[in-house]
């Protein structure tokens, strides 16, 4: 009995490496699909730096930097979803329902906006700038949320019903903005906010890089405190946790994760509720499972919906939130009708 | 040991004062049993005792020192609370769950110790669920649930057990069950007991010490044969009470009652109802 703890870390082991393998599948042969067609032998010579030139700059300046964001955009948003299902002690909470996304929406339209006339919202320093604008949106988003909901202490349920609340503001806020917007940016503006990883080079994957690599982590390190947390607050402080300051803490990793990918990749709904939901039936609730769990699946469904969305109505692209929320949307309505 | 008091404490919500000037002192090593009518503020005592919440004026001492001036965690080395009907996320097993218990043991990435896992199994072993320490919460019935929970509880290994009412929704034997589990952790492993209880007759049967409580106030405390007594009952419930020496255990019992007249007449009479 002693060993039941191993025998399903064990099995959760086997399932992450699985969810690696499949990355690396879905990676290859996303680097071989596409309009100019590269076979899996040349990509494979490729790799080993054995291409022509034309396939080396195809995929290595094409294709592999809008995989890896993916990768990155996709673990960041689950892991953010993960944290903030178990802060909120709540299924159905994510950094889009819960109107993250849409405060680094409008700031980043925002930004779009008055930097209009300067005509350098697609320049090189914008790639950096544009992160920061999301993470200020998303923060301050999350600041109001904290601030609306507080009563004493935050309670998850609160936190839910305030979340939705400032989600619609924003949203009618974001509408009021783009229909002000010249046709050109309006369209830009749409394009990024239905989510999108198009055109992405290496610059945008060193904008986000940093932001995941230390922030998974944390919320790993952070985990038995989601672990406790999910309980509900008085068992959490029973068992010696500070409530409200691991609650902000997770809650500031779990916007910091959802701004940096919002500002890459726009409004992807829904990956931030339905790979924790995945990741969960597979490795259970504990988080120092869950959370690696979630981040491999991410990362999964994000390169798999973007391979969809490249090659469906190919040559021509549907952005990738668009084919997320397409495959999400009915999970999240399967989801409520199973709550009921 | 450690030992839990109280001083001076007022408790309330809002505006509303639900215990004014409380003054307790929990005997170590003993069961405590905390009996009262509904809304007489048992649960809100034991909570403030357990610093889930935190009283207007006064202070709950623990180990000579005041409770909010001891980190949380320190206090959860001390002292387990084990609220009224917990739940857990669908999906976690119960071995999961009583490790959790060890959290106020844990730093860094929370991967257990071989202490932990000795404590943990330990503790299944004791509240008799380790046969099902591979299922999932879910799927056990309510006595089993709640034997899981008091593993847990065990596994933060503190000297000082808090629980509230934690025989709610079982049947007379999982009722017994529990109480028996934790009669014989205080008398076996010496930890004190505090809970909340409304069944009379159990809490006569395992209570060393009994608190009678209404409005806030301490009515009476003292042993089962001192506290369980029509005169107590009286005050504390407003029922007249019937109390006999149980055969089996010598301990006090409400064998019937019956509300008082003065409470009789507040009940709707049904006159001019009738055909």
């Amino acid at each position: 009995m002693n060993h039941t703890l191993q025998k399903k870390q064990k099995k959760a082991l086997w399932i992450m490496a699985l969810l690696g393998a499949l990355i690396i599948v879905s990676l290859l042969v996303s680097l071989h699909t596409g309009v100019i067609q590269i076979g899996p032998v040349d990509v494979m010579k490729t790799i080993f730096g054995a291409g022509t030139d034309r396939q080396e700059l195809v995929l290595f300046d094409f294709r592999l930097p809008r995989l890896v964001i993916a990768i990155l955009v996709g673990a960041g948003l689950a892991v953010s979803g993960a944290i903030l299902q178990g802060v909120s002690q709540n299924g159905l909470a994510d950094p889009g329902i819960l109107g993250i996304n849409a405060g680094a929406g409008l700031a980043v339209v925002l930004y779009m906006y008055f930097s209009e006339g300067l005509n350098s919202s697609l320049g090189t320093m914008s790639i950096f700038i544009m992160p920061f604008m999301a993470l200020i949106g998303a923060t301050l988003a999350a600041v109001l949320i904290y601030l609306l909901a507080w009563k004493n202490g935050v309670s998850p349920i609160r936190l839910i019903l305030v979340g939705i609340g400032v989600n619609a503001a924003f949203g009618a806020a974001l509408i009021i903005f783009q229909l002000k917007m010249n046709p050109r940016d309006f369209m830009q503006a749409t394009i990024w906010l239905s989510g999108s990883i198009w055109g992405t080079n290496w610059k945008y994957v060193l904008a986000t890089l940093p932001w995941i690599v230390i922030l998974v982590p944390l919320a790993m390190y952070k985990a038995r405190f989601l672990n406790v947390l999910n309980l509900g607050d008085r068992l959490a402080t029973g068992l010696g946790t500070r409530v409200e300051s691991e609650r902000r803490i997770l809650l500031f990793i779990a916007v910091c994760l959802a701004g940096s990918s919002v500002a890459v990749a726009g409004g992807i709904a829904f990956l931030g509720l339905v790979a924790p939901h995945l990741a969960r039936r597979l490795v259970g609730p504990r988080h120092q499972m869950l959370i690696p769990t979630s981040a491999l699946m991410g990362a999964l469904l994000l390169l798999v919906a973007d391979m969809i969305g490249r090659n469906l109505l190919a040559p021509s692209e549907i952005p990738v939130g668009i084919v997320v929320s397409a495959l999400g949307a009915p999970y999240f309505i399967y989801l409520l009708m199973r709550t009921n | 040991m450690s030992s839990l008091t109280t001083e001076g404490l007022r408790i309330g919500y809002g505006d509303v004062t639900i215990v004014d000037d409380l003054n307790v002192h929990i005997p170590n090593g003993q069961i405590t049993m905390i009996i009262g009518p509904n809304g007489c503020g048992k649960s809100t005592i034991l909570q403030t005792m357990a610093r889930l919440l935190r009283p207007k004026s006064g202070a709950v001492y623990l180990d000579g020192k005041a409770i909010h001036q001891q980190s949380t965690k320190e206090i959860a080395k001390k002292m387990a609370i084990l609220p009224q009907t917990p739940e857990a996320p669908s999906g976690l097993t119960v071995y999961e769950l009583v490790s959790y218990g060890r959290s106020p043991h844990q730093r860094g990435f929370g991967k257990l110790t071989h202490e932990d896992k000795d404590i943990v199994g330990w503790a299944l072993d004791v509240t008799g669920v380790a046969a099902f320490a591979n299922r999932s919460i879910d799927a056990l019935s309510g006595g089993q649930r709640q034997k899981v929970w008091i593993a847990m509880a065990l596994a933060q290994e503190t000297e000082l057990l808090l629980l509230d009412e934690p025989t709610t929704y079982l049947d007379l034997a999982h009722q017994l069950e529990v109480l028996k589990l934790l009669d014989r952790l205080n008398r076996e492993e010496n930890r004190t007991i505090v809970m909340v209880l409304h069944d009379l007759n159990h809490a006569a049967r395992f209570a060393d010490n009994l608190l009678a409580l209404n409005s806030g106030e301490v009515v009476k405390e003292g042993s089962a044969s001192e506290v369980m007594t029509p005169d107590v009952l009286r005050d504390v419930f407003q029922i007249d009470a019937e109390v006999v020496e149980d055969p089996r255990t010598g301990r006090p019992a409400l064998i019937t009652y019956d509300l008082l007249d003065s409470r009789m007449n507040q009940t709707p009479t049904f006159e001019g109802t009738g055909t």
